[in-house]
């Protein structure tokens, strides 16, 4: 198993926002981990500010820390064993969860179609508007289907270690 | 590396086409939208 070690500043802002937390959730996530485990930990005001530090690289993550952000996101599933995959492969993870997490729902695209299409365009054609759009939704349930399935990968994969 | 580890890596890999063909759909439609204000701003010169 493979520390925090050498995961990278942006790696630990990409981990927080694909599960869309914002840096007093994550001060919480990380004091939560260490009552359970029973340990001292900074106040949350302290956290607050060393987490958006720790993002910047503006310093690392003591020890402690590190390994209670490990604690907190094998909690959550997923990206533990993305670290063991490789810290490449956990931050790809990490930014494919948060991209697909901004992406907009269905009614919104539909809602964009509609606006497009209120006026007559030189650039497309209604037709072609309503196949992009229709098309842009077809994507978006084939990535809602991938994500289930990427879940379902970790998810399993975390299950067959906890019977190990 | 095992082949659930292959599988993880094909899905991430599928995900992030899948993500940008969403992501240029999105960006086409929203840029139809901006042209429209451009002459609106114009306008108000």
């Amino acid at each position: 198993m493979r520390t925090l070690a050498d995961v990278t500043s942006e790696t630990l802002r990409l981990w927080r926002e694909s599960k869309g937390w914002d840096v007093p959730r994550m001060a919480r996530e990380l004091r939560r981990a260490a009552r359970d485990s029973g340990e001292d930990v900074a106040a949350h005001h302290g956290l607050v500010r060393m987490i958006p530090q720790w993002e910047r690289g503006n310093r690392a993550p003591r020890e402690r820390y590190r390994l209670l952000y490990l604690k907190v996101f094998e909690d959550l599933g997923g990206l533990s064993h993305g670290m063991a995959l490789g810290t490449d492969v956990a931050q790809r993870i990490a930014e494919v969860r948060s991209r697909a997490a901004s992406l907009p729902g269905s009614g919104e695209i539909r809602a964009l179609e509609a606006a497009a299409l209120a006026k007559p365009r030189e650039a497309m054609t209604p037709a072609e508007i309503r196949a992009l759009a229709a098309e842009a939704i077809i994507h978006l349930h084939e990535v809602a289907g991938k994500l289930a399935e990427l879940s379902a990968l970790l998810s399993d994969d975390k299950a067959s270690e906890g019977k190990s | 590396m095992s082949t659930r580890d292959d599988e993880i890596k094909r899905v991430v890999a599928e995900l992030e086409v899948r993500i940008a063909e969403v992501e240029a759909s999105v960006a086409v439609l929203k840029g139809l939208l901006a042209d429209d204000e451009i002459p609106a701003d114009e306008d108000t010169d």
